[in-house]
């Protein structure tokens, strides 16, 4: 009885929280379809308008071209590199692994703004300011902490004698990893990989200063009208466009993948 | 007491060079140059800054109570979020490792909707629900719960609540996998030899949960801590948090060594903090 | 080989001076201006970039950003610049030539600028008029207000400011210190007159926030540059926007810079050139309402209605001393942050 009745009480407090945290993004997509000129909700009036704008409009679809290419390479660097590193302080047990740790977690410690004035300063002495590998480096080492975190966590909760056990009957470390250590860190890879890309894809403020001209991302573009001029309702259109494609691409692979059993 | 190795020392140098490498070329060199800036000063009335060693930018944070009390705002606004986090988190996380078979990977996907169209977006369809002539204030009112509207932007509640919402994900996702280790049967086996279901959560289930909790509360803490388009825009300038003196200071005053210097501050109470929470774990895990 | 036929091709064009420049081609080269993002960039786009890059083969790349970050980003790429060419506020242009991030103007090198309004070129090349007004509610204000009626009683803690440090809040001081009877100059009686207009309902990020509930009464006002709440008012019927006359708006300017020692100084000034050109500035007051600051621009009694145009409207304006402030701004952040928005 008390289990049945537990569950319930769970269902109840996961509707509501989810309910709490989705409320902005129900929004948001409602007020896409206002006909007005503004960001205004209820909406008034519903109309496309904006949707069309925004598949029409050539600088925003490239922006999230850029936001999206420069979030992938961020993040396969990033969860790569993160990865490598969680394994080797997990398994190798180093003395200096709380130091690595921190040194991993470390941007997550300072104003991004600071550290990027004085990283572009460090560039502009490099002469790879505004480059294209200079955003990548910036954007993998806000991503990191994140990457890290997770990874190292993935790798503390496999239990190492699964892989001992795998070794002992005679598996290469090389057949270890690939298939003892890596099907058990999978939710782990998948967590670090979603938040690493949102990191890098949601970032304004280390972007606004170190992108070069080529590379101005989506956020840095909705952003830098918002003083002067509020929010386009280009945008919103936008951003209900990407929630949407999202939902798909998880209904989908939940249908195609069967992604619930892999994560 | 030091446990053996299942590399080699060799092998796990070789597996963290690359990452340290990284971190330590494009993070620790401008963290150097930021050191060494906070202990210069600008020149009054100029953009240009005077190398000579001063501490007139520490004494002046730290004689400050609007500076000390930003600082302070920011922490326990962090602390804050980050319990709100670990609560919101649980039964979500809980839910989807033991029930939902078929809809999991749609439920995560939910969580982290918030963050996949941008920290702008959801921000400003929250100050829409929030504001005194929003959604929420509207239904209190038609309810007859309030007669004027409720403040719930320009102070910690909104930021508060914007934070959440932002970083949920953040602690979701460490739970979950955290919590699909732990075997279903310890907590029937517990229970099975007479333990309540609160004995049950506090020495098997949260112990078990421990690596996913602090996983994911650090980093909730420390993206709370440095957040500032949300704050910025829920706190309507109210608010003081550290991201958004750094940011006044850094970008649109320009005295870059009062920034560095306010980052370095704040990086020492973060340091105190850590400290003392090693010496509060250590002490409690002595104690049980 | 390569190097002779270079060489003959030279010398064979400058035989013939009477080819047109076009003859100078840059294309695979590309410039890089800062500017705000919106309207502005996309009448850039439409009227100085797609222009340039149809004469000279260049391509224009830009930049978006508040000033502040490209401000941030000169001084810091002081030894590389990447930027050609930005657009700055008119207090950060004299700092930006004292510090020689950017070239002094200079009507050689773009003669567009010799026909724009004396002494406006200060520190970089100006490139549009706009005053510092008040936008109002009026559901609270039924006539146009003056400054000094935001300063009764029932409108107390019902303002808005933009963020600080900026020309809104520069401005807005000024005014205080001039109802008070002193000028920018007496910090101590400026920020005291200030404040007697309580704390800010909010600081606004965005416009959105700001207009939306000064449209429903819950601000009263808030001083606002005339050119974006303009064109901003067909969309919110309840807010009006007023220059006052006593004392007259603020007069702030926004200004086109060249960088220093960037990497395509020419294309630079040729943009500029273009951005000063009549066509440019008149696309801005028709469509943003921003004053020209060119002078032989004509516009309709409608349009000129709108926007600062004329050098006796230019006079009426209230003008502060930009460079004593901008030596302040670290004081009077402090001051901002403690006594305005810290009641």
């Amino acid at each position: 009885m008390t289990s049945r009745f537990g569950k319930a009480m769970l269902l109840a407090a996961v509707v509501a929280i989810l309910l709490f945290l989705l409320a902005p993004i129900l929004v948001l997509i409602l007020s896409a379809f206002d006909s007005g000129n503004i960001f205004r909700f209820p909406p008034r009036a519903l109309s496309f308008r904006w949707f069309e704008t925004a598949l029409n409009h050539s600088e925003y679809r490239s922006s999230l071209w850029i936001s999206t290419v420069l979030g992938l390479i961020s993040t396969v660097v990033a969860v790569g590199l993160a990865s490598l590193a969680a394994f080797g302080l997990v398994r190798g047990k180093p003395s200096y692994r709380l130091a690595m740790e921190v040194l991993l977690l470390a941007p997550l410690t300072l104003p991004l703004v600071v550290w990027a004035i004085a990283l572009l300063s460090i560039y502009a002495q490099l002469g790879i300011n505004g480059t294209l590998p200079g955003l990548i480096l910036a954007h993998v080492t806000i991503t990191m902490p994140f990457a890290a975190r997770i990874m190292i966590a993935t790798f503390d909760e496999i239990d190492p004698n699964l892989e001992a056990a795998a070794k002992s009957l005679g598996a290469s470390p090389w057949q270890v990893v690939r298939r003892i250590t890596l099907p058990l860190a999978r939710p782990g890879l998948l967590s670090s990989t979603a938040i690493a890309f949102l990191v890098s894809f949601n970032d304004v403020v280390v972007t606004t200063l170190i992108a070069g001209a080529g590379w101005i991302t989506f956020p840095v573009r909705t952003f830098s009208r918002l003083r002067t001029e509020g929010i386009d309702p280009t945008t919103i259109a936008i951003g209900a466009m990407i929630v949407a494609f999202t939902i798909l691409v998880i209904v989908l692979g939940q249908r195609l993948f069967q992604l619930s059993r892999r994560f | 007491m030091k446990q053996t190795p299942d590399i080699k020392p060799i092998a796990t140098a070789l597996l963290v060079a690359p990452a340290a490498i990284l971190m330590f070329g494009v993070f620790v060199l401008p963290f150097l140059f930021l050191v060494v800036l906070s202990f210069w000063s600008q020149v009054p009335g100029s953009l240009g800054m005077d190398p000579t060693f001063t501490l007139a930018n520490y004494a002046r944070i730290i004689s400050d109570s609007y500076y000390l009390g930003g600082l302070w705002t920011t922490l326990w606004l962090s602390g804050l979020v980050t319990l709100i986090c670990l609560i919101l988190a649980l039964p979500l996380a809980r839910w989807i490792v033991l029930h939902a078979k078929r809809t999991k990977g749609l439920l995560i996907g939910l969580c982290i909707l918030p963050l996949v169209c941008g920290a702008l977006l959801p921000t400003l369809g929250l100050v829409n629900l929030l504001s005194p002539l929003g959604f929420i204030n509207g239904a209190l009112k038609s309810m007859g719960l309030i007669k004027t509207s409720l403040p719930l932007l320009g102070n910690i509640a909104g930021v508060s609540i914007g934070l959440v919402q932002a970083f949920l994900p953040l602690m979701i996702l460490p739970l979950i996998s955290t919590i699909e280790r732990i075997p279903h049967d310890y907590e029937k086996a517990a229970m099975s030899l007479g333990a309540t279901r609160l004995v049950v959560w506090r020495r098997v289930l949260l112990p078990l949960m421990l690596p996913g909790i602090v996983a994911g509360s650090l980093l909730v803490f420390c993206a709370s801590l440095t957040a500032f388009v949300t704050p910025q825009i829920l706190g309507q300038g109210k608010v003081v948090t550290f991201a958004s003196l750094a940011y006044q200071q850094a970008a649109m005053v320009l005295d870059w060594p009062f920034a560095s210097a306010l980052g370095m501050v704040m990086l020492l109470f973060l340091a105190l903090a850590g400290i003392l929470g090693a010496l509060v774990s250590r002490g409690l895990g002595r104690g049980s | 080989m390569k190097r002779i036929a270079c060489y003959a091709a030279l010398t064979a064009v400058s035989l013939f001076p009477c080819l047109p420049a076009l003859a100078q081609d840059y294309s695979g080269r590309t410039l890089v201006v800062g500017t705000w993002g919106g309207d502005i960039e996309r009448l850039l786009r439409e009227h100085v970039a797609g222009p340039l890059e149809a004469k000279t083969g260049a391509k224009v790349e830009f930049l978006l950003g508040g000033s502040g970050d490209r401000m941030s980003k000169m001084v810091a790429e002081r030894n590389n610049p990447t930027m050609d060419v930005t657009f700055q506020n008119i207090y950060e242009a004299p700092a930006a030539l004292k510090e020689s991030l950017v070239v002094a103007p200079d009507t050689a090198l773009v003669p567009t600028a010799a026909d724009v309004w004396a002494g406006m070129n200060d520190g970089c090349y100006a490139m549009s008029l706009v005053g510092l007004g008040i936008a109002y509610s009026k559901a609270l204000f039924p006539e146009a207000p003056e400054w000094a009626d935001l300063w009764k009683e029932e409108f107390k803690g019902k303002m808005a400011y933009a963020p600080y440090p900026s020309s809104e809040g520069d401005g807005m001081l000024a005014v205080a210190a001039r109802i008070a009877g002193v000028s920018e100059r007496d910090p101590d009686a400026a920020f005291a007159k200030l404040a007697e207009l309580g704390a800010p309902v909010l600081s606004y990020s965005s416009l959105d926030e700001v207009f939306t509930l000064m449209d429903a009464g819950e601000i009263a006002a808030a001083p606002m540059i005339s050119g974006y709440v303009l064109s901003n008012l067909e969309n919110y019927e309840g807010i009006g926007f007023v220059f006052p006359k006593a004392p007259g708006p603020v007069l702030v300017r926004d200004m086109v810079c060249q960088v220093a020692n960037s990497p395509e100084p020419e294309l630079a000034q040729m943009f500029i050139d273009l951005a000063l050109s009549v066509e440019t500035q008149t696309a801005y007051a028709k469509e943003l309402n921003f004053g020209p600051t060119n002078s032989k621009v004509e516009l309709t009694e409608e349009e000129a209605a709108r926007v600062i145009n004329t050098p006796e409207e230019v006079t009426s304006l209230l003008q502060l001393d930009w460079s004593y402030v901008i030596e302040q701004r670290s004081d009077w952040t402090d001051r901002w942050n403690k006594q305005i928005l810290g009641q």
